[in-house]
């Protein structure tokens, strides 16, 4: 391969991976912690139980619709679990004469008035109001504070950046699969380089398929003229994707509503896996219709069939045709991306694969400073850039922990009573990164590195404990009645930080070390071959 | 199954580890022999290789070789750990 060749494409691939960078260690870090984000949503309302039988579940979600929303054009009712907290039901009320139709889900205001949370004994919940893992889930691609198209296109953006930064960066390092058990321990860039290297080539057919199948969600976005040029409308784009049973009028006959739980275990026979969502229209009519989607927990494809009964008789009328082979594919990546078929151990091993594109993103983001360092015409009056760079580098890498950790901190210590708690939750993310970006701003980066990774780990350890004092939900509590999900939380925020003090602790005795190194580098630097870009 | 799944690409990625010369002197001593080198090198692509049957037999065409691709990574990452964090034996 040409000199040439090469030392072009570790130009972009410095480039890419730095611009984007921060971005992508939130997108990284957010769409790693996603993938418990069943698991979040039940940590984060401790007070309600694990749901033991979902039938249950199922039959009080349909006592309470026919109490509360009789007459409503339809009910939304996700199928309970012990993976989910209680099942979180909503429902659209008949639209008023004169009043324009709403527009799918979102159109109508107030969404509050109209959905409850069904707990595990089948009766209505009162569970402290939180965003819970959903957070996670939609940071990972819309952030926050931002328009959602915006966010969209900056993720996109940083997603194609991040394939460019991953395929220059084969090319670049093209030594790291030779030496890509290596790792050169306390030798500062280095050893920078060689965890660089270890977690990008570790984890490398995770990270393209992510990075890959990441794009693909965002597709239609980002390259919209396939669609454009065939579908003049755009109902018909997601008549084609989404093939729904066709609609019944309503006759103003009322007929009562077949027991849910029939259907969904017919549903579960026919579809040979779970349920997961079941969507009546049109409940108390005689033309009711129930619609039951499979779980994505049963196969690759996010796009997962829909059966349609008669909702009065109960008999099956409508079953979704076999998706396109282009929509297949698509469900799939999407499937891929989002590892939702994935039981325990896959959840594991794609969540410590996220664990190393994080790692691998912030090592090479903070690899640009330490490699600049040392070139530096006069090392304690650097130029704006690095500061620039070295700074961001704290703000985003030591903050957004921090924020993390107080997030579930407010989860746990805001007033049940408060109003809009689940946003000021969210809220007591950013200020705390804020605060931390401004400490990272104001002071030397080698003050602000430990203190934040302490301050976050603290938080992150004491977690645990506050939940075994002032929760029954704690680890021990969790163990023994076998709830594995929040005792496995539990102990991973504490592992958290605990990795966090370690990793306070390295690097505040880290900087003596450098200086030597780079010293005794400076001495034997004419010797040394120069290290792969 | 699922003790197979992991141990033969840790093993795979051990041996492929153990046959650079970095390694191979931390824990033998010496750099490898050419016909050493060769050994080591042959036994990891060929487990590695093997190490598709029980993914394959575990979860059939759809799931296996995302199980695959998973069970080497996490291979690659214990056999990494292994080389790089287990102390050498006092000899090295």
């Amino acid at each position: 391969m040409s000199k040439g060749f090469r030392q072009s494409q570790a130009f972009l691939h410095t480039w890419s991976g730095l611009l984007l960078g921060w971005i992508l260690f939130l997108v990284f870090v957010a769409g790693t912690i996603a993938f418990w984000r069943e698991g979040l949503n039940r940590w984060m309302r401790p007070e309600i139980a694990r749901v033991e039988q979902p039938m249950r579940v199922l039959a009080g979600s349909q006592a309470f619709l026919a109490r509360k929303a009789p007459d409503a054009k339809s009910w939304f009712i996700p199928v309970a679990t012990e993976r989910t907290p209680g099942a979180q039901l909503f429902w659209v009320p008949q639209p008023k004469l004169g009043e324009e139709r709403g527009r799918g889900r979102r159109g109508g205001r107030g969404r509050g008035d109209t959905q409850a949370l069904i707990g595990a004994d089948g009766q209505v919940a009162q569970g402290r109001e939180t965003r819970g893992g959903e957070f996670f889930y939609r940071f990972h691609f819309d952030l926050h504070y931002m328009p959602v198209i915006w966010a969209r296109w900056l993720v996109g953006f940083a997603t194609m950046m991040m394939l460019i930064a991953i395929m220059s960066g084969i090319v670049t390092h093209k030594k790291i699969f030779k030496d890509f058990f290596t790792l050169r321990r306390a030798k500062g860039q280095r050893s920078w380089l060689d965890g660089h290297n270890a977690t990008a080539v570790l984890a490398l057919p995770f990270h393209l398929m992510i990075t890959y199948t990441g794009l693909v969600t965002l597709m239609a976005l980002l390259m919209p003229w396939a669609v454009v040029a065939n579908y003049t409308d755009e109902r018909a784009v997601f008549a084609a994707l989404f093939p729904t049973a066709t609609v019944v009028e309503r006759t103003g006959r009322p007929a009562p509503l077949i027991d849910l739980r029939r259907i969904a275990v017919d549903a579960e026979r026919r579809l040979g896996a779970p349920a997961s969502f079941i969507e009546v229209s049109d409940p108390g009519d005689a033309a009711a219709r129930v619609s039951v989607s499979q779980s994505a927990n049963s196969m690759l494809s996010s796009r997962t069939p829909r059966l349609t009964y008669d909702g009065v008789s109960g008999r099956l009328v409508w079953r979704s045709p076999a998706p396109g082979a282009a929509a297949e594919t698509a469900g799939a990546m999407i499937g891929l991306h989002a590892g939702r078929f994935a039981g325990n151990g896959g959840r594991w091993l794609y969540f410590l694969c996220g664990i190393a594109g994080t790692l691998m993103v912030a090592s090479g983001l903070v690899l640009w400073t330490v490699k600049r360092r040392e070139r530096l015409p006069d090392p304690t009056r650097p130029h704006f850039g690095f500061r620039l760079v070295e700074r961001l580098n704290v703000a985003v890498i030591g903050g957004f922990p921090l924020g993390i950790a107080c997030f579930f901190w407010a989860n746990r210590l805001l007033p049940v009573a408060l109003r809009g708690r689940a946003d000021w939750e969210m809220h007591m993310l950013f200020i705390a990164w804020a605060a931390a970006a401004l400490t990272a701003f104001v002071f030397r980066p080698a003050r602000v590195w430990p203190s934040l990774f302490a301050v976050t780990g603290v938080l992150l350890v004491a977690l645990p404990i506050y939940d075994v004092v002032a929760t029954d939900r704690g680890l021990f509590a969790s163990l023994a009645i076998g709830d594995l999900m929040i005792a496995g939380i539990d102990a991973a925020i504490s592992v958290f930080g605990i990795a966090f003090l370690l990793l306070a602790r390295g690097v505040a005795h880290h900087r003596p070390a450098a200086k030597r190194v780079r010293r005794a580098r400076a001495a034997t630097a004419s010797k040394v071959p120069e290290p792969a870009e | 199954m699922s003790i197979l799944l992991l141990l033969l690409p840790s093993a795979a990625f051990f041996l492929l580890g153990l046959a650079t010369d970095a390694h191979h002197r931390r824990r033998f001593g010496t750099c490898p022999q050419a016909a050493r080198r060769k050994m080591l090198r042959t036994g990891g692509w060929l487990s590695l290789i093997v190490s598709v049957a029980p993914a394959l037999l575990a979860q059939g065409w759809i799931f296996g070789p995302i199980l695959w691709a998973g069970a080497i990574m996490a291979g690659a990452g214990i056999a990494f750990l292994a080389l790089n964090f287990v102390p050498a034996r006092a000899a090295a």
